[in-house]
């Protein structure tokens, strides 16, 4: 329903280049990116407020790249919220109605409606600057939704949003795209991707560089810097080798991991997600496909219960449940086993970020 | 640092002084004034009329100017272009001439010879000794107040209201009325008494264009310099009052809009 071909803008130092992404029908499209990553920018160039250097934009098989701001009919909602501070809960929200020249009492029963869905309905009256982040939150998205939108542009919705509110939020945005409408919202928080993308792009650098499901892009990640997104800190520059019929990756501290049957470059990265490697106190009965000796390093609390730092030959984190870690009765300095299967180690193409 | 500290003291004692030598001449006025000399003033008719011209031709100077000049300062605030500096400095021009100077150059440009003299003579006006000559002058000296506090106003709204307006449906024209010029109303305000007050004050530029009909910093000099200083004071006294009168109530009446604000979110 909406494609971008080949975008590119130059905005001061920063550029987007060649960005090419398809949203489909009903899709809730996570685009991920750190701050600085363009992902603001490819918004505003889809909702029409800046005009791209180069490239398309369809909506709909129409090309919409140049066309008025007004009749695009795209909504956003900013990051900021972009509330008019002049104008009531109630004139901000009707604001789009009274352009429209609809008559007071369609304007009036149309605001108390969605006002009431967005449980804001006891805010109309009032102005805006003392409304909570979640309160001015729901204002915006109010205002936008009432112009009924082709498609609803989301800029870091959740950003600041009170914790405890997030959830709330979460429920109305996925409500929305059950019902419909196609959603694309920007973030840099992965697990509001996780939670919410029926699809997700990875942006950096002013360049989409993955896009996929949430499985494909966490579970595969296509390079360092989206591996990083997805909590995963172990990454080893490796040469790669053949040993008979078995791959080995070796790295420069000679590091041998064993990996799974494949086809793989001369060198590049392997990542091993560190909920994927199992510590014990003794050397291993059965030996999985990667077992080493190390020492503990550090340990530290984490979501899963303790994060442990091994040293065997590289440093490994590793996330140990807390029943587990209590199991262990290990402490920094001990001697222990790491093991992981050799399917564990994640290639990422071509190696490099 | 301690309250009583002498940097303190230096402070306060400077501080003074500068209010002091501003109100010590207007206090000193005020004083040598007395009550049926100024009332006596209030009664006479030439005085009365020329304070009523000042007043109503600097109104309406700045009224039409800010036809002008608001979206001239939206523009200024919003859009890049090239010699926009040379613009600016071009605005900022009539404040740092010499204000006869300027007279000089107004009449030029009113004159039966001059571009709008012979415009204003083609439908039989004469704008020199005119109340509209009068009021070019006043808003040649004081339109840069009105368009850099405009400006300033405009600067400070956030430009992604205006652009989440549009991304609502609105027509540029509406979001202008809608969003940026509310937001900036304070500031064009404030620009809109400065302009009026330096309109109304301004002697230099407009004795040039016109000594008749008197505004009245044009009587005051008038009476001082026929009469001398007694003669003139009861009419700058009243002058004063009647300036500062004004300029209280357009003041009260900028504030007022936010007040209002404030008091509806408090019932609410």
């Amino acid at each position: 329903m909406l494609k971008l071909e080949n975008i590119s803008k130059k905005l001061g130092d920063f550029t987007l280049s060649g960005i090419s992404m398809e949203i489909r029908e009903g899709e809730y499209y996570v685009l991920l990116g750190r701050s600085g990553s363009g992902k603001t920018q490819l918004l505003e160039l889809i909702a029409g407020l800046n005009d791209p250097d180069s490239g398309k934009i369809w909506l709909d098989d129409e090309d919409i790249t140049f066309k008025k701001i007004q009749s695009r009919n795209i909504g956003l909602v900013f990051q900021d919220y972009a509330i008019f501070p002049n104008l009531t809960v109630f004139g901000n929200i009707a604001y789009s109605l009274h352009c429209r020249k609809n008559d007071k009492s369609t304007i009036k029963n149309e605001v108390t409606s969605i006002a009431k869905e967005l449980n804001i309905g006891h805010l109309l009256t009032r102005f805006t600057h003392n409304l909570s982040g979640g309160e001015l939150q729901r204002v915006a998205l109010a205002r936008t939704l009432i112009t009924s939108p082709r498609l609803l542009l989301l800029d870091e919705p959740l950003a600041s949003i009170d914790a405890s509110l997030k959830d709330d939020i979460k429920k109305t945005f996925r409500q929305l795209n059950k019902k419909g409408l196609t959603i694309i919202h920007v973030t840099h928080d992965y697990s509001e991707a996780v939670s919410l993308a029926t699809r997700i792009g990875v942006i950096h650098n002013g360049r989409v560089i993955q896009e996929g499901s949430p499985d494909d892009v966490f579970g595969k990640p296509a390079n360092k810097f989206v591996a990083r997104y997805a909590g995963i800190r172990n990454f080893f520059r490796v040469r790669f080798s053949k040993e008979g019929l078995l791959w080995k990756a070796l790295s420069d501290t000679k590091l041998a991991l064993n990996l799974p049957e494949g086809n793989y470059p001369d060198e590049g990265l392997v990542i091993i997600r560190s909920n994927a490697i199992i510590v014990a106190g003794e050397e291993p009965q059965q030996k999985a496909g990667n077992c080493f000796k190390g020492v503990v390093k550090d340990i530290s609390p984490c979501e899963q219960g303790m994060e442990l730092l091994v040293e065997a030959a590289e440093l490994f984190y590793i996330e140990v449940p807390m029943n587990d870690f209590k199991k262990l009765q290990i402490t920094e300095t001990s001697d222990v086993w790491i093991s992981f299967p050799s399917e564990a180690c994640i290639v990422l193409n071509g190696g490099s970020v | 640092m301690s309250r009583n500290s002498p940097f303190n003291w230096i402070l306060l004692i400077l501080s003074s002084l500068v209010l002091l030598f501003i109100l010590a001449p207007l206090a000193g006025m005020f004083l040598h004034t007395g009550g049926s000399e100024l009332l006596e003033t209030v009664n006479d008719e030439e005085v009365r009329a020329s304070i009523w011209l000042t007043i109503w031709v600097a109104f309406a100077a700045t009224f039409f100017f800010a036809i002008g000049a608001i979206p001239l300062a939206w523009l200024l605030a919003r859009k890049e272009f090239p010699m926009k500096n040379v613009v600016l400095g071009i605005i900022d021009l009539p404040v740092v001439l010499p204000h006869t100077a300027a007279g000089i150059a107004v009449l030029g440009f009113i004159s039966r010879d001059g571009l709008l003299g012979k415009a204003a003579n083609s439908v039989g006006l004469t704008l020199i000794n005119n109340p509209g000559g009068i009021a070019l002058a006043m808003a040649f000296v004081s339109i840069p107040f009105l368009i850099n506090a405009a400006r300033d106003g405009f600067t400070a709204v956030p430009e992604r209201l205006e652009k989440a307006a549009l991304s609502l449906g609105a027509s540029r024209t509406r979001v202008f009325f809608t969003i940026s010029l509310p937001l900036a109303w304070r500031s064009i305000m404030t620009g809109f008494v400065m302009m009026f007050a330096r309109g109304m004050s301004e002697f230099g530029a407009v004795v040039i264009v016109a000594y008749h009909p008197m505004v009245a910093p044009v009587l005051i000099y008038e009476r001082f310099s026929s009469f001398g200083l007694k003669y003139a004071r009861p009419a700058a006294v009243l002058f004063i009052i009647i300036a500062l009168a004004v300029f209280i109530l357009l003041r009260l009446i900028s504030v007022r809009k936010k007040e209002t604000h404030i008091l509806l979110d408090a019932e609410a």
